[in-house]
């Protein structure tokens, strides 16, 4: 288990809004970050995900032959398909589990979830090429899709580096151009979170968590990001308390270009969400000095992201349930959310638990044969 | 106005299980972006957007979604106009969603009139009365600072929810948007009531009592038609609705 670090502890904090965010009407929703930014949680976690690839990219997997490297994030990419399957179909089960428990057929609707009930020749073909979605269980899909992009992000990396960042904004540019996106079958319309668009913000990630290069440089020049940063995260306050959002009647095309869009990560929220990073990023230290047991609890929730995601997002779902069953009021919000980060961090001790055993065990297998010979 | 001088159509008449008195559907206000395009002779784009009911795809029984027969009831009706509906319905969607997908959809799709069809999973889910009105009030502003027509389309009458006041609450607010802002509203909770009280043995749900039955989605679509085609070319002979 690696020591509480800055990447973990920010993941963990992204992990626990997500959790919020994904309850609509919770009290406590109105006190996360995206209230007074133009960004949220989501632009973090993608951002921390490229962070997180190039650390395994530069570590463990740097002296990998091309194959290999491929065949490693490849199977990391698969690991993640298969969390987002069995987390899907855990979902749609408890929509199901509490539609006859609660006699109240409307769950099946939520969160998209009516094309399993209604149509499930077409929905089942839809959830394996991952064309149908449930709502708020749409940033996996997105994360899933980067990590099969990873391989060629790290080969890329490893033999043209210069060519990443020209490559990847090109791509994002050309998307907010032609408002390219992928479609979603059989529920008709396209992703919630356009994923050759926020690849940029994967990219962006993985470039700065390096310390050369693009990350080199931010390196040298954080206090001037800083300075940099400071105004487009005060300006984005009003923007966000008011709700606002540019016209598009007046302005030029691409329009894409000049919205606050989330879907194709338009400039103005990336913008945001890399002055946050400037700005909080390298707090850690502080933080784990004044709340130490806050910085670590979020560190261990971030060590443990997938498994962590994955439990958060059934929470915030059997969260909107309880609201339905039980009102929404503040002491039984409250209740909801002790009870939904306690479970999180339940997970995230079992988790590591569990990781601890299996190297134990690894270290028994390897010690036995040498005790063996030796014995000999 | 050219609009009266060419033959003008007469808004589809409701089939007979739909049928309910004109002041339990909606009333006519202007809509004058959909006028305007439509007496250009320009193609209509119309979103249909929000929660439950805008299913896309045929259901086992064949079902059509309400969009695709508001598209063919519109098209009879106007006949020589070219009309599109974009569905982008997400069956269990509250209201802050959609609001930020008809950011979205506005830019790459650049519909001429949203049909919002609002209210439903925000009383289920017990969002805030307040914090819903905020959301759909300042969309609407959106959408009209656009130029973009919208018409509000209520939530269902589901007679599990008749005493529920959360439910009825969210209800009130949708109509009393619609008041204030001076959109069109499709009141289909008074609608449902309607003929859930004078003609109980034509059910518009599934035996679930909830999911709407292809006579559900009939019907829903002839509110809506109705309501539009009142709305754009019957104001002239009638007070808006306030």
């Amino acid at each position: 288990m690696r020591a509480a670090n800055e990447v973990d502890f920010w993941r963990g904090f992204a992990l626990v809004t997500i959790f919020l965010n994904h309850i609509p009407g919770l009290t406590f929703e109105r006190v996360t970050f995206h209230n007074a930014a133009l960004s949220d949680s989501a632009e973090l976690f993608v951002f921390l995900a490229g962070w997180a690839m190039r650390l395994l990219v530069q570590g463990s997997a740097s002296k990998l032959s091309p194959a290999a490297l491929v065949v490693r994030l490849g199977g990391r990419a698969l690991s993640l398909y298969a969390a987002q399957a069995v987390l899907t179909e855990l979902a749609i089960a408890m929509l199901a589990a509490c539609s006859i428990l609660l006699d109240a057929p409307f769950l099946l609707d939520w969160h998209n979830a009516s094309a399993v009930f209604l149509d499930p020749i077409r929905a089942h073909i839809g959830l394996v090429t991952l064309t149908y979605q449930l709502g708020y269980f749409n940033i996996l899909p997105l994360y899933v899709v980067l990590t099969f992009m990873a391989p060629g992000i790290a080969l890329i990396f490893r033999y043209a580096p210069y060519l990443l960042l020209p490559l990847s904004l090109a791509a994002y540019f050309a998307v907010l151009i032609t408002g390219f996106n992928l479609p979603t079958w059989p529920v008709e319309g396209t992703w919630f979170f356009n994923p050759f668009a926020w690849q940029i913000l994967y990219v962006l990630g993985f470039l700065f968590a390096g310390r050369d290069g693009l990350g080199g440089w931010a390196r040298r020049n954080r206090k001037l990001l800083r300075m940099l940063a400071l105004p487009v995260a005060i300006i984005g306050v009003p923007f966000a308390l008011l709700d606002y959002a540019p016209d598009p009647i007046s302005l030029p095309e691409p329009k894409l270009l000049f919205m606050f869009d989330k879907t194709y990560l338009s400039p103005v929220p990336l913008l945001s969400s890399l002055a946050l990073v400037a700005l909080f990023g390298g707090l850690f230290p502080r933080i784990m000095q004044h709340v130490q047991s806050l910085a670590r609890f979020f560190a261990m929730l971030g060590r443990n992201s997938l498994n962590v995601f994955c439990i958060g997002s059934l929470l915030s779902l059997g969260g909107q349930i309880f609201r339905f069953a039980f009102g929404g009021r503040v002491a039984t919000d409250a209740i909801l959310v002790i009870l939904g980060i306690g479970i999180m961090g339940w997970v995230a001790w079992v988790s590591e638990w569990r990781n601890q055993l299996q190297a134990r065990r690894g270290e028994a297998a390897v010690s036995l044969p040498a005790s063996a010979s030796s014995a000999g | 106005m050219a609009l009266a001088q060419t033959q003008e159509p007469a808004p589809p008449p409701l089939s007979p299980a739909c049928d309910v008195p004109a002041s339990d559907l909606s009333s006519p206000v202007p809509m004058p972006n959909v006028s305007a395009r439509l007496q250009q002779m320009k193609p209509l784009r119309i979103l249909a957007i929000g929660s439950s009911s805008d299913l896309a795809y045929g259901a086992p029984s064949g079902i059509k979604s309400y969009p695709m027969r508001i598209e063919s009831l519109l098209e009879t009706s106007l006949k020589g106009s070219d009309i599109d509906v974009i569905n982008r319905g997400l069956p269990g969607e509250v209201a802050s969603t959609s609001a930020e997908r008809i950011k979205s959809e506005v830019v790459t799709e650049m519909p001429d009139l949203v049909l919002w069809q609002v209210g439903m999973n925000d009383a289920l889910s017990r969002v805030d009365p307040n914090e819903f009105e905020q959301t759909v009030r300042s969309t609407i502003g959106w959408l009209r600072d656009n130029h973009i027509d919208v018409a509000l389309v209520g939530m269902q009458y589901v007679p599990r929810f008749a005493k529920d006041a959360a439910y009825y609450e969210i209800h009130d607010r949708i109509r009393r948007i619609a008041e204030d802002t001076g959109i069109l509203y499709v009141r289909r909770y008074d609608a449902m009531r309607f003929i859930a009280k004078t003609r109980a043995n034509q059910p518009l749900m599934m035996s679930d009592q909830f999911h709407l039955n292809d006579l559900g989605y009939q019907c829903m679509a002839e509110y809506v038609a109705r309501a539009v085609i009142a709305s754009v070319y019957l104001r002239k002979f009638r007070p808006a609705g306030k």
